[in-house]
């Protein structure tokens, strides 16, 4: 650079970030108060309501997954029962090919009911509803195992 | 000034100023992460202590409800203990399925909701109701708070997760 007096002078390069510094002490405060750090999502339900049954008479499977302690029974109205077990550490991927098997035989069909009995963990339950909506049964509904009746049952 | 000229003389090869490159790097990196999980639409959901949530793969977005909270050994709705459970299976709730405690409070929740509505000039009450539940609950005490919200009208039942 070149004054008027006409000699070279060595000019600092430095950028001036001190505004931008000062920005980010302002919004950086700011966003950590507002970060959501555990991100929460839902699952919706479909209870039982006057709607729901009326439509269900027409030919569905009546497709249910049954939760008991060792296995998982998948079983429908024109299906043979099958079952996967509980306690392999692929279990959930099998139940998925299961599912997945069973909606590509029946690509209209979107209901299952999971029947789990009164001890069944809340974790356990998810999960095997997560499988499910993986395999495109997406209307879900929960219901007792009818032969579970035995609240002493030991958790 | 004059000490400093002389300090400047002492130690000349020093630099002047903070090196605060590095820094700014973090900062922007800092910057980025926050910026990249700063919500800025949608329900901030707060999970209710003492609760642990089911992790779960489903990507809905959670919606603004009323929430009932299940924890270990309570039933709660906006901190407020509602039913006290204890470790049985069934938390002690008996074989009923409608919890009447439960029924009261969600009864007063609708006549709040409802009147929220109209002074606001709706009358589309949704009765919806999303249930923080812990992940070691049993299916026994889900199932009856599940029954009693619909029993109580709150139809639209979502089960809040935790994302992973």
């Amino acid at each position: 650079m070149r004054n008027r007096r006409g000699y070279r002078k060595l000019v600092e390069a430095d950028l001036d970030i001190m505004p931008l510094m000062n920005l980010f002490v302002v919004l950086i405060p700011m966003l950590l108060l507002s970060a959501v750090f555990v991100e929460i999502h839902a699952i919706e339900m479909d209870l039982p309501g006057d709607a729901t049954t009326a439509e269900s008479d027409r030919e569905s499977l009546d497709l249910a997954i049954r939760l008991e302690p060792d296995r998982y029974v998948v079983r429908g109205s024109r299906l043979r029962e099958r079952s996967v077990d509980r306690r392999a550490d692929d279990a959930d991927e099998r139940l998925m090919e299961l599912l997945t098997s069973i909606r590509e035989r029946h690509p209209d069909e979107r209901t299952v009911r999971i029947e789990s009995p009164d001890a069944a963990r809340y974790q356990d339950l998810v999960r095997v509803m997560d499988v499910a909506r993986a395999s495109g049964l997406d209307a879900i509904g929960l219901a007792r195992h009818p032969q579970s009746s035995t609240l002493s049952e030991a958790r | 000034m004059r000490r400093r000229m002389r300090d400047r003389r002492r130690k000349p090869r020093y630099s002047e100023g903070l090196r605060i490159t590095s820094m700014m790097d973090i900062l922007t990196v800092l910057l980025l992460f926050l910026l990249k999980s700063f919500v800025a639409e949608g329900e901030v959901v707060t999970p209710a202590p003492g609760v642990e949530l089911p992790q779960s793969i489903s990507q809905d977005s959670p919606e603004a409800s009323l929430v009932i909270a299940i924890a270990g050994d309570r039933i709660s709705i906006g901190g407020e203990t509602i039913v006290a459970l204890d470790q049985t299976i069934d938390g002690g709730l008996g074989d009923r399925l409608v919890i009447d405690e439960l029924v009261a409070a969600l009864d007063q929740a609708r006549t709040q909701q409802t009147d929220i509505a109209v002074r606001r000039g709706r009358d589309d009450w949704e009765g919806r109701v999303t249930i923080q539940g812990d992940r070691d609950m049993s299916f026994a005490v889900l199932q009856r708070v599940m029954y009693t919200c619909n029993q109580s009208g709150f139809a639209d039942v979502a089960l809040a997760v935790l994302a992973g």
